[in-house]
């Protein structure tokens, strides 16, 4: 049976204090969760959620670095351990097994870590989990709900733009030879070569005309409605009205 | 029965778009339809008509008497109306004897029209050449709008009958009617559950002495065809029928399916009630 050394007896006072910072960190959000009314703001609780994964970290790290030692760890009571007084605090040194309720929280952070972390709350304790969470498939439902938002958010984004050309403005002015389209075809920057253009334009007109149909959130209920009434250059409005057309359909006179 | 319809005025350059539109939300192409229309004049006060009509024993039909009853009613407009093909159109550049030359016409659209009852045969005769005499006809007769309906939805009274072939102007005349005028309606249809969409615009034939007064016994080209209106415009026509006009129940449930209709194509046209008065079909 061999003593600790010093350098073994002074990581396991490092693991005690990250601990001790760790339950602190906790202890102070969950007072400031039960205490507050209404809520603390937001950013508050960000950063002391960012603390107490700062914490996690660093805890992490200090028992998978000296995992050889503390599984080697063996407690027992020296003679000189006042026993009498400190019996529950020995019972708790010396037991070989987890606490239930801790064997349940662990086994419960087994099974989110192997099988489908949500990601949202594993990304902060844990960002490893989380990078492992990424390459995991969506679930049907993730997928629908990606499906069912994609389409409209890239449809308003798109809207914001004013289509046309080859390139956009910002990439207009960083330069469009730095612009990396994969492509073999070299594109030609529209707004450059206006005289070539005007040319092409007769040629392929109405081959590159592009609708933007839009697309938005039905005001009462579920479902997308379209706009699909088409913008055009030039509109040509009826110049007979309706009343007229039908008064001649009816009786053959306009009035 | 009874008509409920809603209308929408078209520009041009959005006809071929809405076209696409209405196939798709119809799931149907369009059929594309000519008609032509006859607006017939009452021109003699009710009732004078009955005997005449009455002691014909032989054409008491169902239809006649339902006509009988319609024509009889009030001093109306009412039109009759035959539907023609695309290839009762004289074809620029082919004479009668080309036309009679070749056994097989070209006949594009066989079934250009649900109500073309009989056009069969028509279609059968070896010739592109416009046959009036083997015109069928259909007489339409609408009532003025109801006034005064809560709902905003045009409806009003209206009944359909067969005529003989050919000349009609004899019969309408024994009727009390007179000839007005007539023009071409040029269009597409679809139908959407219930409803009949109507895309179409009036065409005025070209204007040829001495044929102002009567029905048209020649078909132009359809080149020759002018638009009502100059621009080119459309107007699209949504309507049911009704089979029993007193029965609230049946009437709000068509009105519904025809808001449904109008919520559908809202961002594409404005389906609206029409202007009672330019419906008004009496005489006055």
């Amino acid at each position: 049976m061999a003593t600790l050394t010093n350098d073994q007896i002074k990581v396991l006072e490092q693991s005690r204090q990250r601990l001790a910072q760790l339950t602190r960190s906790l202890g102070s959000l969950i007072a400031s969760l039960n205490q507050s009314d209404p809520l603390p703001p937001w950013s508050s609780l960000q950063s002391q959620a960012s603390i107490i994964s700062n914490n996690l970290i660093s805890v992490s790290e200090q028992l998978s670095d000296h995992r050889d030692l503390l599984s080697t760890l063996v407690a027992y009571p020296g003679p000189e351990y006042p026993g009498r007084t400190q019996a529950n605090t020995l019972e708790q040194l010396l037991r070989t097994k987890l606490d239930p309720r801790v064997e349940d929280w662990v086994e419960r952070g087994r099974i989110a870590g192997t099988e489908k972390p949500p990601p949202d709350t594993f990304a902060i304790a844990n960002p490893s989990l989380a990078a492992t969470a990424a390459q995991k498939q969506l679930t049907e439902a993730d997928l629908a709900e990606l499906w069912e938002w994609a389409p409209i958010e890239a449809n308003e984004e798109a809207r914001r733009r004013n289509w046309g050309g080859n390139f956009t403005l910002e990439e207009r002015e960083a330069g469009i030879q730095n612009v990396v389209t994969g492509l073999r075809k070299q594109l030609e920057d529209d707004e450059e070569e206006d005289d070539e253009e005007e040319e092409e334009e007769e040629e392929d007109e109405g081959e590159e005309e592009m609708e933007i149909v839009g697309v938005h959130r039905k005001s009462g209920g579920n479902g997308v409605e379209f706009d699909i009434a088409p913008h055009h250059a030039h509109p040509v409005q009826p110049v007979v009205p309706l009343s007229d057309i039908l008064r001649y359909m009816t009786t053959g006179r306009m009035s | 029965m009874h008509e409920l319809l809603l209308f929408a005025s078209v520009p041009t350059h959005q006809h071929a778009e809405l076209l696409q539109q209405l196939a798709g939300l119809t799931a149907m192409q369009p059929r594309h339809c000519f008609e032509r229309r006859l607006i017939f004049k009452a021109y003699r006060k009710p009732g004078v008509a009955n005997a005449r009509v009455g002691a014909s024993q032989d054409l008491q039909s169902g239809d006649l008497q339902r006509v009988n009853k319609m024509l009889n009613g009030g001093m109306f407009y009412t039109q009759v109306v035959g539907p023609v093909q695309s290839t009762d159109f004289a074809d620029a550049g082919v004479t009668d004897a080309a036309a009679n030359a070749n056994p097989n016409p070209v006949n594009p659209d066989p079934d250009t029209d649900t109500k073309m009852d009989g056009m069969d045969s028509e279609s059968s005769i070896p010739r592109s050449a416009y046959d009036f005499d083997q015109q069928s006809w259909q007489l339409e007769f609408r009532d003025i709008p109801e006034a005064g309906t809560r709902s905003a939805v045009t409806s009003r009274v209206m009944a359909t009958a067969a005529l003989p072939r050919g000349d009609i102007v004899p019969s309408m005349n024994a009727w009390g009617y007179s000839f007005v005028t007539e023009y071409l309606v040029e269009g597409d249809m679809f139908i959407h559950n219930d409803i009949v969409l109507n895309l179409h615009r009036v065409l005025h034939y070209p204007t040829t002495p001495g044929e102002e007064n009567q029905p048209r016994h020649q078909m132009p080209t359809l080149q020759q065809m002018a638009p009502l209106e100059k621009s080119g415009s459309y107007v699209l026509q949504a309507s049911m029928m009704v089979q029993d006009g007193s029965n609230q129940e049946t009437m709000k449930t068509a009105s519904q399916h025809l808001f449904g209709l109008r919520e559908q194509l809202k961002s594409a046209v404005r389906l609206e009630m029409a202007d009672r008065l330019s419906l008004d079909t009496r005489v006055k």
